[in-house]
């Protein structure tokens, strides 16, 4: 059962990953679940786990009176945008640290880990400020700036760590044939570490699509609300109807899984290799 | 893996590589954390702002809030830390030893990392209602418990119940992680030590383990980064309470400035828990050195 | 809209730095004109305010308001109302992030005490006295005091929520009372409780112990039903504990789930959500709440409309008092339109806008000539709470730290003392001890 490429046998332990993926399922279930229940059936006791009532109307409703699709949009826009950047600038900086001995490089770690730790409720009020001063609030560019300094740190660490797999002398074979450093490596190193820029660009994106604080106070016009923020907005102090709020996270949270199912591997890959070599 | 002698004369170039990234990050984070700094300097009292200089973090130091604070993150984050650990490491063996199915199940067990925190924690908080949620009506009906709890209401539980869902939330990334890991494992290894008699959970031990050591590392360090900072589930779920039970530093930080106003005492805070981490990773950079060195062939 | 294009390097040509840095600019370019565009165009002479208030995104607030936006822009051509929806439990957070980069919504409705005291807002003295008193004579004298901070005038009072008794008249016929003589003594509560609850099934209340200040406005209104007081006159010291009345009054309240038990469980989780939704779904049958407590329970569960019943709280003392809550809207100090802005802020008070609020929204106006207004007549649960509204006092308390005092120190108190981690009389001695301490401070 443990270690070795063994077929697990165990009925133990086929039992215990059933029960564990039973619970880490579970939420999501209910979460569709609820989102089908009609009002009147949401506080049901004892609560019904299937129902001949399942209706769509909650999803309607959501979709009717939010505007969900153009939270979609931001959401999409911002989270593409802070994706091109970070693999870009998290790509350049990977490969110096990979391909060059740096004196600086020990602080140059701590500072990109130092970024790591941050905490966001601290830097709320001063980042606003800055982007009041840059007259930037209420922009992509905002969020889109601060989603890429978060992502950065870890980017640069699976980059470099994709790059230190890649033989030196395709970048000396390269470079003999006539080509300076930086197109040794536009041209040759680029495209052979696709699946660790595809990797840092579903982290990347996965970060921005997810962030909340930073969106709720640095926009105030609902036009540009991403999703996280403008699905917030649903919870009243009052009242909160669970099916639409439910149908609203489900509604977050496909194109998300979606994602995920194509390009899972290759954030595996960008992990394989930045663990191994990082 | 060696980066050929002759090439460290283009040092300079290297740099050149990481200059973006650097200029980017230092213009983005150094004024907000500077300006985070000087405010840790003063302390506000309506529109009369007076520089205490490190007043703020004297009056810590006797301030049992904090230090209560201080004592939830400790335990939060240990616990946590520790189960994403106690439980990604099956869930990574046992996907890592299967022939067939291994992406679905993969994919299966990363849908809550990939869920965005707010969102969860609200629908753990509807799966948790003492009244009408489904967790107390599945237990009861197994027998687990006899009555309804306040799974968020009294004070060790509402920890408990926090840890747990951030477990939920994140084991799967360090799953991710020793998966990745495991691959590095030669068989070689494994089988030799089949042949020499070893049994399942000695070969866990004595071949698994110590391949995955560097990469725990790794991850712990990073992931005890994490996790100190969570606020989302905590602000959704407890707001930090019941009577400060679940208030962890970031709550703090966000409840002493937007509720209380004193934005002085708040960065101060702030910049302690930086300090903390600071010290945490500095202790982890020295090691990553040292098992680097160790692991250069 | 930002475009974002693969650039195609060939030969010697862009270096891959330079493409980057290209689409960093077009970035930024590309958002700024997304800022644009997504602002409303500013015609030259037209004044745009933003508007903010934690309403906005209560839904039986929202035909009332988007008409309202609608009627006053076409009203005003030169001035264009812009609201900024946010969730209320983010409300302050936003407005004072703003407010501390001087970028704050033009109209809000926050604490006045505190927001004054922090300076974020514009007094309206000068404007208040340009009005007619016949304007001006719509407000109590009480209603203006209480939007003022020493002595300045920093909002008009809008809408509030008046508190009375509800009660599930079925379940009060189940279990045998008369529903046309409800208690009004403390022991008449106290013995309907008992008889309200079914272990397990149903309870008589359900106390609040949450982390908002909804926990602090119950526990006032026990308190002053006892003729107790939470503080001395003029809030400078704390006297819950101090106060015999106050202190006999948290033992009877908080009494109810410690020691007799005919309270909902889970207590220090309880907010407005879940004590209308216990209400809404008939797990208790009495809730202290003010008539948009009736709205929104209606909202939940239909069924349940004919069921409901008002009465006055039960008092200890013979005389009656109760809570009424108070919303302002105000200037803030970064807004560069006032005379605008107190145009707009008029139009919200306008009879109308108070009548529909008051009847869509269930929210009490202020104005006191909307009493005897017809269409308010009609409606004889409201009248039922304007009356219930002579004899109630101001909410909240003018103090600058009454925000993180309402919704932290004191709810510590009652969960420590829900919780059994100490006895009343502790728990709340601890915090006159700590809000003194605090109050010296400022």
């Amino acid at each position: 059962m443990k270690g070795g490429a063994a077929q697990p046998g165990n009925l133990v332990a086929w039992v215990g990953m059933g029960v564990l993926l039973a619970i880490t399922l579970f939420p999501f279930y209910w979460m569709v679940n609820t989102s089908l229940k009609p009002q009147s059936e949401v506080f049901q006791s004892p609560p019904t786990f299937f129902s001949f009532n399942w209706t769509l109307t909650a999803y309607g409703r959501v979709l009717a009176t939010r505007a969900v699709g153009r939270y979609f949009w931001n959401s999409a826009v911002i989270s593409v945008g802070a994706t091109l950047l970070a693999v870009g600038l998290s790509a350049l900086a990977a490969y110096g640290l990979s391909r060059f001995r740096m004196r600086w490089e020990r602080p140059l770690i701590l500072l990109l880990l130092f970024t790591q730790m941050l905490p966001g409720t601290l830097l709320i009020i001063p980042y606003f400020q800055l982007m009041a001063k840059l007259q930037l609030i209420n922009t992509y560019t905002a969020l889109i700036l601060a989603y890429v300094s978060f992502a950065l740190p870890f980017s640069t660490w699976m980059l470099a760590g994709f790059f230190r797999s890649i033989p030196l002398e395709l970048d000396e074979a390269a470079m003999v044939d006539g080509c300076g450093r930086l197109k040794a490596f536009w041209r040759v190193i680029l495209p052979l570490s696709l699946p660790g820029l595809i990797a840092v660009g579903i982290f990347t994106f996965l970060l921005a699509w997810n962030a909340y604080v930073f969106a709720l106070v640095l926009t105030t016009d609902p036009k540009m609300f991403p999703l996280s923020v403008g699905i917030a907005n649903m919870m009243g102090e009052y009242q909160v109807l669970w099916n639409e709020m439910m149908a609203a996270a489900v509604l977050a949270t496909l194109p998300v899984f979606i994602l995920y199912g194509f390009l899972e591997r290759y954030l595996v890959q960008g992990i394989t290799a930045g663990a191994v070599k990082g | 893996m060696e980066r050929a002698g002759g090439l460290r004369r283009e040092r300079w170039l290297g740099y050149l590589f990481v200059a973006p990234m650097l200029v980017f990050l230092l213009g983005i984070i150094l004024f907000p954390l500077g300006h985070a700094f000087l405010t840790s300097l003063y302390r506000e009292a309506g529109v009369n702002i007076r520089f205490v200089g490190l007043g703020n973090y004297a009056r810590l130091l006797d301030d049992p809030t904090f230090w209560n604070s201080l004592g939830v993150s400790v335990v939060f984050t240990v616990a946590s830390v520790a189960l994403h650990l106690v439980v990604a490491m099956p869930v990574a063996l046992f996907v890592n030893g299967l022939r067939r199915g291994r992406t679905t199940l993969r994919l299966a067990f990363l849908t809550p990392w990939m869920v965005t925190p707010v969102l969860g924690a609200i629908a753990w908080v509807w799966l948790l209602d003492p009244h009408f949620g489904v967790a107390n009506y599945l237990l009861r009906s197994v027998g687990a418990i006899s009555e309804n709890r306040i799974w968020l209401g009294e004070p060790g539980l509402a920890l408990g119940s926090i840890v747990a869902v951030d477990v939920w939330r994140g084991f799967p990334f360090i799953m991710l992680i020793i998966l990745a890991g495991l691959q590095t494992v030669p068989r070689e290894e494994y089988e030799a030590a089949s042949i020499d008699g070893a049994g399942a959970l000695q070969r866990f031990l004595y071949v698994t383990l110590p391949h995955l050591r560097y990469l725990l590392v790794v991850a712990t360090t990073l992931d005890v980064i994490n996790t100190v900072r969570t606020f989302d589930i905590v602000a959704v779920m407890t707001k930090g309470g019941p009577v400060n039970a679940t208030e962890v530093l970031p709550v703090l930080i966000f409840s002493t400035a937007f509720q209380a106003n004193r934005f002085g005492p708040a960065a101060a805070i702030g910049v302690v828990l930086l300090g903390l981490l600071l010290i945490f990773s500095t202790l982890y950079v020295l090691l990553l050195q040292s098992e680097r060195r160790e692991r250069r062939i | 809209m930002t475009e974002r294009k693969r650039v195609r390097t060939s030969g010697e040509g862009v270096s891959r730095r330079r493409v980057l840095q290209g689409l960093a600019a077009v970035a930024a370019v590309g958002g700024t004109r997304a800022a644009f565009g997504a602002a409303p165009a500013a015609r030259s002479g037209t004044v745009t305010l933003q508007y903010q208030t934690a309403n906005l995104t209560e839904k039986q607030y929202e035909p009332v308001w988007k008409e309202m936006l609608a009627r006053f822009e076409a009203q005003n051509p030169n001035i264009k109302i812009e609201p900024i929806l946010v969730a209320r439990k983010d409300h302050w957070t936003k407005f004072v992030t703003a407010a501390k980069a001087n970028q704050a919504p033009d109209v809000v409705a926050v604490d006045i005490a505190t927001a004054a005291y922090n300076g974020y807002l514009h007094p309206l003295d000068d404007l208040w006295q340009a009005e007619p008193p016949s304007f001006r004579q719509a407000w109590t004298a009480d209603a203006i005091k209480t939007a003022s901070w020493k002595g300045k005038l920093y909002g008009l009072p809008s809408w509030g929520g008046i508190y009375g008794e509800i009660y599930n008249r079925d379940l009060v016929k189940q279990a045998g009372l008369d529903m046309s003589k409800p208690p009004f003594t403390w022991t008449e509560y106290l013995q309907w409780a008992k008889r309200l609850t079914k272990e397990g099934q149903q309870w008589a209340l359900a106390v609040l112990g949450g982390k908002t200040d909804s926990t602090t406005r119950m526990l006032l209104m026990w308190i002053w039903s006892n003729g107790g007081e939470a503080f001395n006159a003029d809030m400078t010291q704390a006297t819950f504990a101090s106060n015999p009345k106050t202190l006999e009054a948290l033992e009877f309240y908080l009494g109810l789930d410690v020691t007799h038990k005919v309270v909902a469980p889970g207590a220090v989780n309880v907010n407005y959500l879940e004590q209308t939704t216990l209400f809404a779904q008939q797990k208790i049958a009495t809730m202290r709440n003010a008539y948009w407590g009736v709205a929104k329970v209606v909202g939940d569960n239909p069924a349940i409309t004919d069921k409901i019943a008002v009465a006055f709280p039960p008092m200890n003392t013979g005389t009656k008092v109760t809570m009424a809550t108070m919303a302002a809207d105000s200037i803030s100090k970064d807004c560069k339109h006032a005379e605008a802005a107190w145009k707009f802020i008029k139009f919200v008070n306008d009879r109308e806008w108070g009548i529909k609020r008051a009847l869509v929204s269930n929210w009490m106006p202020l104005r006191t000539d909307l009493a005897t207004d017809p269409e308010v007549k009609k409606d004889p649960m409201l009248v039922q709470f304007l009356e219930y509204g002579k004899v109630a006092r101001a909410y909240p308390l003018p103090h600058p730290l009454w925000a993180d005092i309402a919704a932290n120190d004191i709810v510590g108190a009652v969960q420590s003392a829900l919780l059994k981690q100490a006895t009343v009389k502790d728990a709340f001695s601890k915090l006159d001890a700590a809000l003194n301490a605090k109050f010296k401070e400022i």
